[in-house]
């Protein structure tokens, strides 16, 4: 049996088949075909199968990550939207927090209204704070805002009331209605889609969802058709931004939690790889063009935030705690007007590109900057299929260091040094701020550029080993055959941990396990690969802001309530630096992690054949290394040939067709068992 | 990495302290129990020279550096350099002996050893919302005022000032939380730079800070160079919730190669919280001249050196004790108008019809059941000013402040009001090419018997437009449906039931409303907005 991953991105869709049996794994990218995504991602299933001559009927497993949520988003691409919420609140979702989008920039903008003023409908109802009825829903004034915003066009309408989290009756009625109505149209309400307590926030994950949910529902559609008459028999999954895997169905009408797709599935891969490999603590890098993404795995999980601002839009579904910074390849190096150095977030992107690629720009970029210092081949690059002309970029740098009176190379190591330290900044926002030592975790390097950059940013934050996957290019491919089923629910209910009782613990989890079940049952997951992880948002009584604490697994008793103490004032005492003892602890948000045990892809394992690295030496060339002060010729290797125990002592350079690896002086990588490079710093 | 001092280093340790001062705000905010700083993020953070001067602000709220310009100097002109220890935590408010711009922003600094040198200190303020429904006739009404003392000593704690404090204070409970974790944040930001001095040395990091200073000094140059030379005056109307009667602010702004310099004039000081302390009149210039000439520019001293500030002492914009100041930021925001005002007749692309010109604030106070006191304050959004190339921005905050607003799920849990209507006022924002933004109207139904204390301005007078574009129009309260509910004290008792009403201004709009086009009409005829009467 076979077991399919297909990441697709904006520009190359990457495809991973593992076979169950015997564990053959086979990696390559295809063009993806941006105007409809699921063409693209049918013809690689059809061609992995030509390629490795499976039958359809023999794929056990298919997995998907997307880019098509996000770009709906970005692009505004979603579809026409109507919101419906209490009467006297309208402009909720434009007033959002009311601050200005920048403290000093006056021409700013806010990120564009999803939804025009006048698809926007206040209906007569209240609930109040305790969840009891002030004011009944008026349900012919409801029945009238949705014949306006049907008559107005819309695709999807968004119904959040005030305190839906306490009481859904409202939303639930209002839903039925709107099914009388316009049984046509994507419904998204706030008490299903995010319920929780901060009115605003909920109100733009609610509207978010239904802006997308059309798009998404399409697209899955479509594939989901393409995939069945390529002949796939069993049902498709995609990742969530929790890093989970969910059946279409479920992405669809839940598309906001989808749309960090992508980059949890690197995460995911990083967090199978540390698992295989055995090294459970990771920061992971993955560098792109134009920006790259950090996460940090503390014992092998991401920290799952509740929240976070998403392209403007805040939202509130799990998500990994992934962090974005424009910091990559393509990133373009200027000098300001008061002399200093910056580099990005303007980035030359693939087009035109690099000044070493010579498509008609001159600005340096981080690339140019590594190919200057020689770090990646001077005269091509993709293992030689692209070739690249060094003096452009020497002129391009050039420029730029006669501006600011320093060398070429240390300008150019400059460049270097100010993306590193750009990126690093988003490692200390993960890591530092969040009680982490980056000393303590290995950095797992992957993305194009990720490898060449790693060993100055381990160098920046002090972490001594790095880790480079095989495959560090097409990573999130490989990711999505280790991905477990994974969804979850919560609930706001405020209670104080001293006067909370065993019966309302008890109560309000078996509602969230009720609606784990009916998810468990949906994706057809077998009684024993069900597991579900619960955990309480919780803080001092007076603060807003919570910390999530894990139960204790097994039954209920008073050791739940005394380990949740412990978990926040561990924690609190982590992050802020003191714990106020004496003062009430409060429960806030209640939640449910629902997890399906899937069988994982095998990677295959290798013998060992000895330090001996030679067999995989291609040359040599003078490559600027810091630590040696200069240029230093070093050796160049070539990653597929390498072997288990292979050992290189730095300065070395380890070229492969997805990316290069840089090992300073100072440094030592070995190939461990699956291939994994790892690079440790010498005693 | 290298210790020479190259513009790399100096890049690398600039986004260190930029880093640390973003992650103190974090800490403050989450571990703050007031929601005017957990929610709606009335607080600052900052690193100084061991001198005072200031090496990093937060982005949050311009306003606050007026209270982080002198809070060290005058600290260490009671405390000597010899007398300071690690782990001492300073406290103070004062706005005549203490660096403070009005009460209730209260400043806590801890200095920051590294191997035994002071290197230079952690400091942030917070507005704690207490001194609720006091007199405004002079600063000793309206609440105690502390000059830099020690709070805590070598990390041991000094109970009888916190006593002493926690006595003077309406919700004593909330004022101690806050401490602490403005404490908890200073703490970090002490760690944070002493790590960072620990890679690359003392006097690497130092000169460093002494760098971005001096670069920030040259892009503020750079960008009044950019501005042609001349002389502008302009002059504004200045009312306010106590004080009815119009009076006239007016700056002259002459540019000269790369300096500028700013005369403002205005009546003398008055008996109510309106007055302007010199720093905070720094404060406002330093943002309002930022906002036009490189928004992008570090927030740092450096970018104060090309600027000469002056207004005569015991006016209201350079006020001497004993004048009242707790509305100070109502006067503040009309000195952005004026400054803004100036620069349009230089550079008339680049600046914005006038803004909704107000902070406006309701402050409810009243007792619980159980005896103890209970203060809410918040600060309502108005529209920003039309752009010269778009309309302005509808309810949000604009220039000396930022705050949030406190989600209603978490205000009606913690007091006895709910909240009825949070919509744009919809004729509010100023006509033209380009429409000023909409101001908001909220209205709260009161629970229980309280009192409420009002703070606001553009009452009476309105936001001006620009190049044609009409004012954008007034802001008021109203309680059960009357506008002179409140008189001239700015307070008033509310009964449970009673509705409690905010409008705040709109913005004034940009370019003749005969060139808005007909599409734009339809859209704002469709979204039911219409445009201030001119």
């Amino acid at each position: 049996m076979w077991r399919i991953g297909i990441d697709s991105g904006g520009t190359f869709t990457d495809v991973c088949l593992i076979n169950e049996n015997g564990g053959d794994v086979h990696i390559w990218k295809v063009s993806s075909t941006p105007d409809d995504p699921s063409r693209g991602i049918a013809r690689s299933f059809t061609e992995g199968l030509e390629r490795t001559g499976a039958q359809a009927a023999e794929v056990a497993f298919f997995g998907h990550g997307t880019t098509v949520a996000t770009n709906a988003l970005i692009q505004h691409r979603g579809v026409k939207t109507g919101i419906i919420t209490t009467a006297g609140f309208r402009d909720l979702i434009a007033i959002a927090r009311q601050k200005r989008p920048h403290l000093y920039d006056m021409s700013a903008d806010k990120p564009e209204e999803l939804v025009a003023r006048n698809l926007r409908i206040g209906v007569p109802e209240r609930l109040r704070r305790d969840g009891s009825v002030e004011v009944a829903l008026d349900e012919d004034a409801l029945r009238e805002a949705v014949r306006h915003l049907v008559g107005q066009g819309v695709e999807a309408i968004a119904i959040s009331f005030l305190y839906s989290f306490l009481s859904d009756a409202h939303e639930r009625r209002a839903a039925q209605i709107v099914a009388e109505e316009a049984p046509g149209v994507f419904l998204s309400l706030s008490h299903e889609i995010a319920p929780e307590f901060r009115e605003y926030e909920r109100l733009s994950t609610t509207t978010v969802n239904a802006y997308l949910g059309p798009v998404m529902h399409g697209y899955v559609t479509a594939l989901k058709t393409r995939l069945a008459d390529a002949g796939l028999r069993v049902a498709p999954h995609l990742t969530q931004s929790n890093g989970g895997v969910t059946g279409f169905d479920q992405a669809a009408a839940m598309s906001v939690r989808t749309v960090l797709s992508g980059p949890s599935t690197g995460v995911v891969a990083a967090q199978a790889l540390g698992q295989l490999i055995g090294i459970p603590n990771l920061i992971t890098f993955d560098m792109g063009g134009t920006s790259s993404d950090v996460a940090l795995l503390a014992d092998g999980t991401c920290r799952l935030v509740a929240e976070a601002e998403v392209h403007g839009y805040p939202l509130k579904t799990p998500m990994l705690d992934i962090h974005t910074v424009g910091a990559g390849g393509g990133s373009i190096a200027h000098v300001d007007n008061g002399g200093l150095l910056k580099v990005g977030p303007r980035s030359a992107g693939a087009h035109p590109g690099p000044a070493c690629y010579g498509q008609g720009t001159d600005e340096p970029t981080v690339t140019d900057a590594n190919v200057v210092l020689q770090t990646q081949n001077p005269d091509a690059l993709l293992n030689g299929q692209m070739p690249i002309d060094r003096e452009l970029s020497l002129a391009a740098v050039g420029r730029l260091a006669e501006q600011l009176g320093l060398g070429v190379m240390e300008t150019a190591d400059g460049i270097l040094d100010i993306v590193t330290a750009n990126t690093a900044k988003a490692i200390r926002l993960i890591s530092v701020q969040r009680g982490h030592d980056p000393r303590g975790y290995a950095l797992v390097a992957f993305g194009g550029a990720g490898p060449v950059h790693a060993a100055r940013l381990a160098a920046e934050l002090n972490m001594d080993r790095i880790v480079i996957p095989r495959t560090p290019g097409v990573l999130c491919a490989l990711g999505l055959l280790m991905t477990d089923l994974r969804t979850d629910y919560a609930t706001t209910r405020i209670r104080l941990l001293d006067e909370v009782t065993l019966d309302e613990l008890t109560g309000i989890f078996d509602g969230l396990t009720a609606q784990a079940g009916t998810w468990f049952d949906h994706e057809g997951i077998a009684p024993e690969a069900r597991d579900t992880a619960l955990r309480v948002d919780m803080r001092y009584a007076g603060q807003n802001y919570e910390i999530a604490v894990d139960l204790p697994v097994g039954p209920f008793g008073s050791h739940s309530l005394e380990a949740l103490r412990e978990g926040f004032q561990a924690r609190h005492r982590q992050l802020y630096g003191f714990v106020a003892e004496g003062d009430a602890i409060q429960m806030v948000t209640w939640r449910l992690t629902a997890t399906g045990a899937v069988p994982k892809a095998e990677m295959p394992a290798f013998p060992d054949a000895g330090p001996d690295a030679s067999a995989a030496k291609t040359g040599a060339r003078p490559v600027w290394m810091r630590e040696a002060g200069g240029f230093t010729d070093t050796p160049i290797y070539d990653r597929a040939a390498l072997r288990p125990g292979n050992e290189i002592a730095g300065p070395a350079i380890i070229d492969q067709l997805d990316t290069t690896t840089v090992v300073p002086p100072g440094m030592t990588a070995r190939v461990d068992t699956y291939l994994t490079l790892i690079l440790e710093r010498d005693a | 990495m290298s210790e020479s001092l190259n513009p790399v280093t100096v890049e690398v340790i600039g986004s260190a302290f930029s880093s640390a001062v973003d992650e103190m705000g974090e800490a403050l905010v989450r571990a703050s129990h007031s929601t005017n700083i957990k929610e709606r993020r009335d607080c600052s953070t900052a690193l100084c020279t061991a001198g005072g001067e200031i090496l990093c602000q937060a982005e949050h709220i311009p306003m606050h550096l007026g209270s982080f310009l002198q809070f060290v100097p005058c600290l260490l002109a009671n405390y000597p350099v010899e007398d300071l220890r690690p782990g001492d935590v300073f406290i103070g408010n004062d706005p005549y002996a203490g660096g403070g711009t009005h009460l209730p922003d209260i400043v806590m600094a801890e200095p920051i050893f590294v191997d035994g040198t002071l290197f230079g200190w952690a400091i942030n303020t917070a507005h704690h919302s207490d001194f609720a429904d006091r007199g405004h006739a002079h600063v000793y009404q309206e609440g105690l005022r502390i000059p830099p003392i020690r709070l805590q000593r070598d990390g041991v704690g000094q109970p009888e000032v916190m006593r002493m404090f926690l006595l003077n204070c309406q919700v004593p409970a909330e004022r101690q939380s806050d401490l602490r974790a403005q404490m908890a944040a200073n703490r970090l930001g002490v760690l944070r730079i002493q790590e960072l001095c620990a890679r690359f040395g003392l006097d690497t990091v130092r000169a460093a800070g002494a760098e971005l200073m001096a670069y920030a000094e040259r892009k503020m140059r750079a960008g009044i160079a950019a501005l042609p030379d001349g002389t502008w005056t302009f002059s504004d109307i200045f009312e306010t919730e106590s004080q009815a009667e119009h009076m006239t602010l007016s700056v002259v702004l002459t540019v000269e190669g790369d300096e500028m310099r700013l005369v403002f004039d205005s009546p003398p000081q008055v008996r109510a919280g309106l007055n302007v302390i010199f720093t905070a009149l720094q404060a406002t210039v330093y943002y309002a001249v930022k906002s036009v000439v490189d928004p992008t520019i570090l927030p740092n001293a450096g970018l104060a050196r090309p600027l000469t500030i002056e207004a005569q002492p015991g006016t209201l914009l350079n006020c001497v004790h004993p004048a009242a100041v707790d509305g100070r930021i109502s006067a503040c925001q009309r000195v952005v108008d004026l400054i803004h005002g100036a620069l349009a007749q230089a550079v008339p692309d680049r600046v914005n019809a006038a803004a909704c010109g107000s902070v406006h604030v309701a402050s409810f106070s009243g007792t619980r059941p159980d005896g103890s006191l209970w203060v809410y304050l918040e600060t309502i959004a108005g529209g920003s000013g039309a752009r010269p190339d778009k309309d302005g921005l509808d309810a949000v905050q604009v220039h000396m402040t930022n705050t949030s607003n406190l989600p209603l799920e978490a205000l009606e849990g913690e007091y006895p009001i709910t909240l009825v209507e949070y919509e744009f006022a919809e004729d509010s924002g100023g006509d033209g090419t380009w429409l000023g933004g909409m101001g908001v109207r909220r209205s709260y139904r009161v629970e229980a018997d309280c009192r409420v204390q009002i703070m606001g301005a553009r009452l009476t007078s309105r936001a001006w437009g620009l190049d044609g574009g009409g004012p954008g129009a007034s802001g008021a309260f109203r309680i059960n449906g009357d506008p002179n509910a409140i008189d001239l004290s700015g307070s008033a008792d509310l009964r449970a039931g009673d509705l409690f009403e905010v409008i705040t201004p709109g913005g004034g709009g940009h370019g003749a409303p005969s060139g808005r086009s007909a599409e734009l009409r339809a859209a704002d005829s469709r979204a039911g907005r219409s445009a201030a009467p001119a």
